[in-house]
């Protein structure tokens, strides 16, 4: 049926907006969507070549109705595959603002989904997001280059306390502060400045403590 | 101990020994408020941005300076400094992440319209034209390609709906009037309601869009 594809696609572009992490890539229903697109755009060229210029609507409701449908179908097929791509740019986008390692998230999909899938063969990213991903953090180092001392990736909650009990979840190694070094070693407990451990607490190796 | 306590102290400070220095960061103060209540992008406060900046720099250069100070009074001195300092650093922060975020939103609204691309600075316009060629890349390379050439563009808007977004101008602000000031209201025969300094409003924001730009008014 016309436009059941891209119904899909939006329905996965819903899923994804409340997920945490990417689900795959749909390559095949995009490919389909896609071909749907182009199946219809060349009935519609037939049609239209057939009248050969002169094609007056009102003496030929029947065909007038089916180009509309066709176009019809077409423009929202369009609008589901955009909104499909957006809706995963915009998470991309958002992984890169928070620092996350693009490849490390799609390795941890993969894992979480192989479970069931047994192999993991589906890929989080299309190679052209892969490429986006790329990109876009490489833009976001830029812009973000003209404004070290602000650290503009740093945390939007208004800061209340200097300093902050934290606790390690993962190892993270040995960490420089204007203190001395500390290291972070699993399950200890520490009271540190949050400006210094602001990036391990959104990569998740350390918890914020109340 | 509480966060409050401290503004206190620090306002008090502030007030006595250095007036221009909280000038610059009530404005920035406001700035922020007004670009993160305002429906469209504002100007850049370029200036305002750079000075405190360079104030900012400096602060970084004393607590550097000072850390290996074991003078207990010091160091006290140094926390209520670095406290401000995260405060400020979290303005900043956020002002450019709210304008980045209105910049993703209405892209190619900013895009098309000179007059609001002028409103960025140069490393934001930079961000936007890149953010959307790669945009555009994405979506070529991974079907738009396998389009026909008339179904390919993205700003058209045929059909009823238009592609580009524009941020709603006719949605509601609360305000607060800073100076006397006579708004007009788009009305039928172009009604004019007189505000008054300190007074409260909630209106349409295309209504005093000028009031808000010029200082008259501020966003709450």
């Amino acid at each position: 049926m016309y436009g059941e594809l891209g119904n899909k696609l939006v329905i996965h572009a819903k899923r994804t907006q409340a997920l945490s992490q990417l689900p795959p890539y749909q390559t095949d229903i995009v490919r389909a969507v896609t071909r749907e697109v182009r199946d219809l755009n060349q009935d519609i060229n037939e049609i239209t070549n057939s009248y050969e210029g002169d094609f007056n609507p009102s003496a030929d409701p029947a065909r007038a109705c089916a180009l509309l449908v066709h176009h019809l179908c077409v423009r929202r097929n369009k609008r589901c595959l955009l909104a499909y791509h957006r809706v995963r740019s915009e998470k991309i986008e958002q992984m890169c603002w928070n620092g996350m390692d693009i490849m490390e998230q799609v390795q941890a999909a993969r894992v979480g989904e192989g479970e069931e899938e047994s192999g993991g063969s589906s890929h989080a990213l299309s190679p052209e997001e892969d490429e986006y991903a790329r990109q876009y953090g490489d833009m976001l180092a830029a812009y973000k280059g003209q404004w070290t001392d602000i650290d503009l990736t740093g945390s939007l909650e208004p800061p209340k306390d200097l300093f902050i009990d934290v606790r390690v979840l993962k190892d993270a190694g040995e960490i420089q502060t204007e203190y001395g070094a500390i290291t972070l070693s699993k399950n200890s407990q520490f009271f540190v400045r949050q400006g210094d451990v602001e990036r391990l607490i959104k990569q998740g190796f350390l918890q914020k403590l109340n | 101990m509480d966060a409050m306590d401290i503004s206190d102290i620090l306002r008090e400070f502030d007030a006595e020994n250095a007036p221009s220095n909280s000038k610059d960061y009530e404005d920035l103060l406001k700035w922020w408020v007004n670009e993160r209540a305002a429906p469209e992008i504002l100007q850049y406060q370029d200036d305002l941005v750079e000075r405190i900046m360079n104030r900012v720099r400096r602060q970084i250069e004393h607590i550097e300076d000072q850390t290996g100070n074991l003078d207990p009074r010091a160091n006290f001195q140094l926390i209520i400094i670095q406290t401000e300092l995260e405060r400020v650093k979290f303005l900043i922060r956020s002002y450019l992440r709210t304008r980045i975020a209105k910049i993703d939103k209405h892209a190619l609204h900013i895009l098309s319209t000179p007059t609001l691309r002028h409103l960025l600075s140069p490393s934001e316009q930079t961000y936007l034209k890149t953010h959307q060629a790669l945009l555009n890349e994405l979506y070529l390379s991974s079907f738009l390609k396998n389009f026909p050439e008339n179904l390919r563009r993205l700003d058209d808007s045929a059909g009823g709906i238009s592609m580009v977004e524009e941020p709603d101008l006719d949605s509601a602000v609360f305000l607060r009037v800073v100076r006397d000031v006579d708004i007009e209201i788009a009305w039928e025969g172009g009604e004019t309601v007189p505000m008054r300094a300190g007074d409260v409003y909630v209106i349409r924001y295309s209504a005093v869009k000028e009031a808000v730009k010029k200082g008259e008014v501020e966003l709450i």
